[in-house]
C-alpha cells in the first residue's frame, strides 16, 4: 500500500455521461429523484438561456438546499429578465431561507436589477420594500444612493424608512443630509428614526 | 511612430472577458500588472493595436494565446510545508475519521488545486510518507490542477529554489531531493505518487470527470474570485467530493461565507469544511 496514481479521468470513466445533455431533457432532470441528478441538470442549464423559467419553477418545489444553490446560482449567471423575474418571486415566498437566498442573488446583478429597482422598492408590499432595500447594501450600482434617497423622502412605512436610513449612514454622502432632515420631520414621533437619522448625519459629517 | 498602449476600455473589456473565461477578477488596482503582461503578448504575436490582440485571443481555435495569457496573469507564489497545521491536521484528524468510515479498499483520494509548482502536493506526499502510519496499509491518490500550464510543466519536472524548500525539515530536504547546479531536486518515487492535470476549475466541462475525492485542498485561488465565481467554485467542490469528504481553505478564506453547503468542521489543528454525509 502507498501512493499510487491513476489517471483521474480513466477513473471518471464509468462516469460518462449516459444521459441526453440538451435542454429539454435537462429541464425534464431538474425533476430527478436523485438530487445529484438534479444540480448536475441545473448547473449544465446555464448553457440553455430559455431555461430560466423551467428552474425558477423547480426553486419554488425545490427542498434539497445543494440543489437550491445551484439553481440560483444558474439563475445569477443566466441574469435575464425571466431569471431576474423569478428571483423576485422568490422574495414574496413564505419559505424565509428561499427569500434570503434569492436577496442574495439579486445582490450579484446590478445591471439587470436596476431597471426594476424603482418597481420593488414601491412595491405595495412593505416587506418586499423591505428586502429592496437588503438588496441595495451591497449592491454595486452607482444609483444605490439616490434610490435610498427617494426612499426616505417617500415611503411612508416606518420600517422600510428605518432599513434605509441605517444604509444611508454607510453609504451616503453631504448630498442626502436634506432627505434625512426631511425624515426626521416626517417621522417626528419615532424615536427609533431620530436616532437613526441623527447617526446617519454624524456619519457623512465625519467623512 | 506611438507605443501601443491599453486604454481604460480595453482593460474593462479584457477584464469582463478574462472574468467570464476563468473566474479571476481583476481589480483596477491590478490595473499595471495587466496592462504590463498584455502588452508583452502583443508585442510577443506581432499585434501593435489592442483591439486585434484581442480579436486574436477570443476567436483563436486553438485557444493556445487564452492560454499562454493566463500563465502569465495567474500568481504561483508558494513553498513546501506552507501553512503546515493543515497537513498535520490532516494525518491527525481528517484522514483517521475517513478511515472510520471507510466501507470499501478503493484508494483515499485527494484532489490539491491550484497545484501551483508542485510544492503543496509533494508535501502532503511527504506529509503522509512521513507522519501517517496507514499509509502502510492503504493506497492513496494525489490528483493536482492548475489552469496554468507552464506551471504545470514545473511541478513534473519536480525542480525547486532555496526558497521553496526553506521550510522543510533538513532530514526531508535530504531524503526526499538530490541538490543540483539548478537547484533541489526531487526524487522520482515523490514525482511518481503525484498526477498533475489541467483544469479550469470555471469550466464545467473540465471540472466535470473529477468525482469522488476524499479531501480537496484548495488554498489560497478562491481569494482572486469574485463572489458568484467563488460560489460556483464550492458547488463544483461539493459534487468532487464523496458525502462526508472535507475542504481545506487558506488561512484568510471561510466557506461559511461562500455557502452555506458545507459544515464546519473544528479540528484541533485547523477548521475544515465538510460535505454532509448523504
Amino acid at each position: 500500500m502507498a501512493l499510487i496514481k491513476t489517471a483521474p479521468l480513466e477513473r471518471a470513466g464509468h462516469l460518462e455521461r449516459k444521459q441526453q445533455r440538451d435542454c429539454s431533457s435537462l429541464e425534464r432532470k431538474l425533476a430527478d429523484p436523485s438530487a445529484e441528478a438534479r444540480r448536475w441538470a441545473a448547473r449544465d442549464l446555464l448553457d440553455c438561456p430559455d431555461s430560466a423559467a423551467a428552474l425558477v419553477e423547480r426553486l419554488g418545489l425545490e427542498a434539497d438546499i445543494s440543489v437550491r444553490e445551484v439553481i440560483l446560482t444558474t439563475l445569477t449567471r443566466l441574469g435575464n429578465s425571466v431569471a431576474v423575474a423569478g428571483l423576485v418571486q422568490s422574495m414574496r415566498s413564505e419559505d424565509a431561507a428561499l427569500r434570503n437566498e434569492a436577496i442574495e442573488a439579486m445582490k450579484q446583478l446590478p445591471e439587470a436589477v436596476a431597471p426594476i429597482m424603482r418597481n420593488l422598492l414601491s412595491d405595495e408590499s412593505s416587506d418586499l420594500r423591505i428586502f429592496a432595500v437588503n438588496i441595495l447594501e451591497s449592491l454595486k450600482h452607482p444609483d444605490v444612493e439616490l434610490w435610498l434617497r427617494e426612499v426616505i423622502e417617500t415611503d411612508a412605512h416606518v420600517n422600510v424608512c428605518a432599513t434605509a436610513v441605517d444604509l444611508l449612514g454607510e453609504v451616503g454622502s453631504q448630498v442626502a443630509l436634506g432627505s434625512l432632515q426631511q425624515l426626521k420631520l416626517r417621522f417626528a414621533a419615532e424615536p427609533y428614526i431620530q436616532f437613526a437619522a441623527d447617526l446617519a448625519i454624524k456619519r457623512i459629517l465625519e467623512d | 511612430m506611438t507605443l501601443p498602449s491599453i486604454s481604460e476600455e480595453d482593460f474593462h473589456k479584457f477584464r469582463e472577458y478574462f472574468y467570464r473565461k476563468t473566474g479571476i477578477q481583476f481589480e483596477p488596482s491590478k490595473r499595471y500588472f495587466v496592462d504590463k503582461r498584455l502588452l508583452e503578448r502583443m508585442a510577443a504575436t506581432d499585434n501593435s493595436v489592442f483591439r486585434s490582440y484581442f480579436t486574436m485571443v477570443r476567436f483563436q481555435a486553438s485557444g493556445e494565446e487564452l492560454q499562454v495569457l493566463t500563465n502569465l496573469m495567474t500568481v504561483n507564489e508558494t513553498y513546501f510545508f506552507r501553512e503546515e497545521y493543515q497537513f498535520k491536521c490532516l494525518v491527525n484528524s481528517i484522514l483517521p475519521k475517513l478511515v472510520q468510515h471507510k466501507r470499501d479498499n478503493t484508494p483515499l483520494r485527494i484532489w490539491v488545486l491550484p497545484s501551483s509548482s508542485g510544492e503543496e502536493p509533494y508535501s502532503i506526499a511527504i506529509y503522509l510518507l512521513e507522519k501517517w502510519a496507514d499509509i502502510h496499509r492503504l493506497d492513496v491518490e494525489i490528483i493536482a490542477s492548475d489552469i496554468d500550464t507552464k506551471i504545470l510543466e514545473h511541478a513534473r519536472k519536480g525542480l525547486y529554489s532555496d526558497r521553496s524548500v526553506g521550510q522543510l525539515p533538513l532530514p526531508y530536504l535530504q531524503k526526499y531531493f538530490r541538490k543540483t547546479r539548478d537547484g533541489h531536486q526531487i526524487c522520482d518515487d515523490l514525482r511518481g505518487a503525484v498526477e498533475f492535470t489541467r483544469v479550469n476549475l470555471s469550466e464545467p466541462a473540465d471540472t466535470r470527470p473529477y468525482r469522488n475525492f476524499d479531501v480537496v485542498f484548495c488554498r489560497n485561488l478562491l481569494i482572486y474570485f469574485d463572489d458568484l465565481s467563488r460560489k460556483t467554485a464550492a458547488e463544483t467542490f461539493y459534487d468532487a467530493l464523496k458525502p462526508g469528504g472535507y475542504i481545506c481553505l487558506g488561512h484568510s478564506e471561510s466557506m461559511s461565507r461562500i455557502s452555506s453547503l458545507y459544515k464546519v468542521v473544528k479540528f484541533p489543528e485547523a477548521i475544515i469544511y465538510q460535505k454532509p454525509m448523504e
